[in-house]
């Protein structure tokens, strides 16, 4: 779960991180406000889930109130790739002598948190990745030990800076690498960590992204992960326990496995559009391949949908009726194409076919989207 | 020979009593593997298949000889299980359960390595070596014996690729799920090595998919050490990008986890890329390895 930048900054600035003075306003009125406490000029930072957010349009200065009015207006009736700005962090702006960048992450390959730092902080740091490597420094933690702060004061002794930044520096890193343990981030990142005139620090943006799979041991305060994902349909994934991702086809997809699903998608792309992934993982029951159905028919375009699962860990006899019963009650006439292979496998066949379903029995996916592409034939809208 | 299983081996089943657990040992008893023991803490004495229950591994390993364990575990229990496998010498885990978390995961492959203990997953569907047994939830119709070796990040496709095999005669050595989790408990390379030197595997199928930098790693390994005769489908080539935040990972992995990228790496190493999987019967076909 990603957490917006204002609740990042909380959490940063509980733990002791140095942070901007801010407010968080959803309507104009309230931004004046919030920049009228603060005093002239504040930045306005549009509240959406994506990266590159200010090369996007989504970071404006304000030096007055009629400024401020215009482009707070502007930001909340505006779209940041495609996601609504609903809310704006209206924050103080501070004079910037240099910008850091501060990441914590897990490398996946070696399966150690890793920590990054640089002195070219900013939107390009990417390209500082890859066109100035000596500029960017990072230490790996071995679990078995953990971590400690001599580890960043060595670390940041590598881009030769001077000890009294490299003090306030490590600092900020300790506490970093705290929260990323206690919110279990797979990223924790700070960029730009600014360095002010007098020589402090001031974290003036925040990312931190939870391992969705220890939300539950997390004992501390979090917001709620279902409200913040906009698309309608995905959100009804999640509720349902399955991985929806809405596209801009009309073929509807089910497949237990996101190998099988990703392949299916890739396979169905050469000639048709889908119009969705949906995968079930291990759980599948009657009821859940109903309610996919359901799911996968929201979309009022769809015109035919691809069902492609294993019974491996999935009673697919079991999904079968789910699927047999939906049609029946909604009386659903486009073509549906089902591959499904594995532990009683022959029993699934029977059922789908009395309710309709075209089952093909060869093993490659390819096969069965080729039925579809007949089926659904090669007008499209 | 084959890889990880043979006939030595001796299977426990962790988190036997449970629903998936009984289920998917009755599956692994009826395609021939060993399986020994299980272990559910609290239900000792009682019996599942006809396989008996212990409450602790050191007993089941004392009473039975089991030598290789899989988990049919709650995520939330696995990292205790697990830990307590390897502390009772059990060599090969295979952990089958998703929705691990990460830092228990990678908790988990340290100590395993550390210890000398090969262990898969988490997030796979397991192992299955056609005709000698099976250590997981592979559904075994889709496979037959032979001589190509799977690796596969993802359990479903592992069936598929088994599968279109099969149909065209070309049977499987070793079927081995790598797992798909961000972090996971042993690298695509250290399996390659055991395909590598497997007297009964005569070419690899790699099953990748977008991603990480699994598939760019091995293409190291391959252009060094490997003398047979390689293959790879990179799943994902349609996925969206996700609305991706944050740098730390871009920087430390460079353009690594496209599929564009791993192609590329894999073709560099001299692996036959393949665009679909149904290409894997040519492939196969083509290195007479049936």
């Amino acid at each position: 779960m990603r957490l917006h930048e204002h609740e990042a900054l909380d959490i940063f600035e509980q733990m002791g991180i140095p942070v901007p003075r801010r407010g968080l306003a959803t309507t104009m009125h309230e931004a004046l406000h919030i920049a009228g406490e603060i005093g002239y000029p504040v930045i306005l930072k549009a509240q959406v889930l994506v990266g590159g957010r200010g090369l996007a349009g989504g970071i404006k200065v304000a030096h007055s109130p009629d400024e401020l009015k215009e482009l707070a207006e502007g930001l909340l009736t505006s779209e940041i790739k495609g996601l609504p700005v609903r809310k704006i962090l209206v924050c103080e702006k501070v004079e910037i002598q240099k910008e850091l960048y501060l990441g914590i992450t897990i490398d996946g390959y070696s399966g150690r948190p890793v920590i990054v730092v640089s002195t070219e902080g900013g939107v390009l740091i990417e390209e500082t990745a890859k066109n100035a490597p000596e500029k960017i420094a990072s230490i790996h933690i071995d679990p078995s030990f953990g971590y400690y702060p001599y580890k960043s004061r060595s670390l940041l002794r590598r881009l030769g800076l001077e000890q009294k930044i490299i003090s306030a520096w490590s600092d900020v890193i300790s506490q970093l690498y705290t929260i990323s343990i206690r919110y279990e981030a797979l990223i924790a990142e700070i960029n730009p960590l600014v360095v002010l005139p007098n020589g402090g620090l001031l974290a003036v943006d925040a990312v931190l992204e939870i391992d969705d799979s220890a939300i539950s041991r997390i004992h501390l305060p979090l917001p709620d992960r279902f409200e913040r994902m906009e698309n309608p349909l995905e959100r009804r994934g999640r509720e349902i326990g399955v991985t929806y991702v809405d596209l801009d086809g009309d073929i509807g997809l089910i497949s237990s496995g996101a190998g099988l699903g990703m392949a299916s998608m890739d396979i169905i792309a050469k000639n048709m559009r889908p119009a969705n992934f949906l995968e079930t993982g291990g759980g599948i029951t009657a009821d859940l391949l109903y309610r996919c159905m359901d799911l996968v028919l929201m979309k009022p375009n769809i015109r035919a949908i691809f069902i492609n699962v294993y019974g491996g860990i999935n009673p697919i006899h079991e999904g079968a009726k789910g699927v047999a019963r939906y049609i029946k009650e909604h009386k659903v006439k486009i073509p549906i194409v089902a591959k499904a292979l594995g532990n009683r496998q022959e029993e699934t066949w029977e059922i789908l076919r009395s309710a309709g379903v075209h089952v093909v029995t060869e093993t490659a996916t390819e096969k069965a989207i080729e039925r579809l592409y007949e089926l659904v034939g090669t007008n499209r809208e | 020979m084959s890889v990880l299983i043979d006939d030595s081996t001796r299977v426990l089943v962790q988190g036997i009593t449970g629903r998936i657990g009984s289920v998917q040992t009755h599956w692994m008893l009826e395609y021939g593997t060993k399986v020994v023991a299980g272990v559910t803490p609290g239900k000792g004495g009682t019996e599942v298949e006809g396989v008996p229950v212990f409450n602790s591994v050191e007993e089941a390993v004392k009473e039975t000889g089991a030598n290789a364990s899989v988990f049919f575990v709650p995520a939330a229990f696995v990292l205790d299980a697990f830990l307590e496998t390897v502390d009772a010498g059990i060599k090969l885990i295979v952990v089958v359960p998703e929705h691990i978390p990460v830092r228990d995961v990678i908790k988990m492959r340290h100590y395993a390595i550390e210890k000398g203990v090969f262990a898969i997953g988490p997030t796979t569907p397991g192992i299955l070596s056609p005709g000698k047994g099976k250590m997981g939830i592979m559904p075994a119709s889709l496979f037959r014996p032979g001589r190509v070796g799977i690796i596969s990040r993802s359990g479903t496709l592992s069936y598929e690729f088994a599968g279109i095999l099969s149909e065209v005669n070309v049977g499987q050595s070793t079927v081995v799920g790598m797992g798909a989790d961000p972090v996971i408990l042993r690298n695509l390379a250290d399996i390659l090595e055991l395909f590598e030197r497997d007297n009964d595997t005569d070419g690899v199928i790699i099953v990748g998919e977008v991603g990480g930098e699994q598939e760019e790693k091995a293409a190291g390994f391959i252009a060094r050490r490997m003398t047979k005769p390689v293959a790879a489908y990179i799943a994902g080539r349609y996925s969206p990008q996700g609305k991706r935040m944050g740098h730390a990972g871009a920087i430390i992995r460079g353009s690594a986890g496209t599929v564009e990228a791993k192609q590329e790496a894999l073709r560099a190493a001299g692996v036959e890329v393949l665009d679909s999987p149904i290409h894997a019967a040519q492939w196969a076909i083509k290195h007479k390895l049936r």
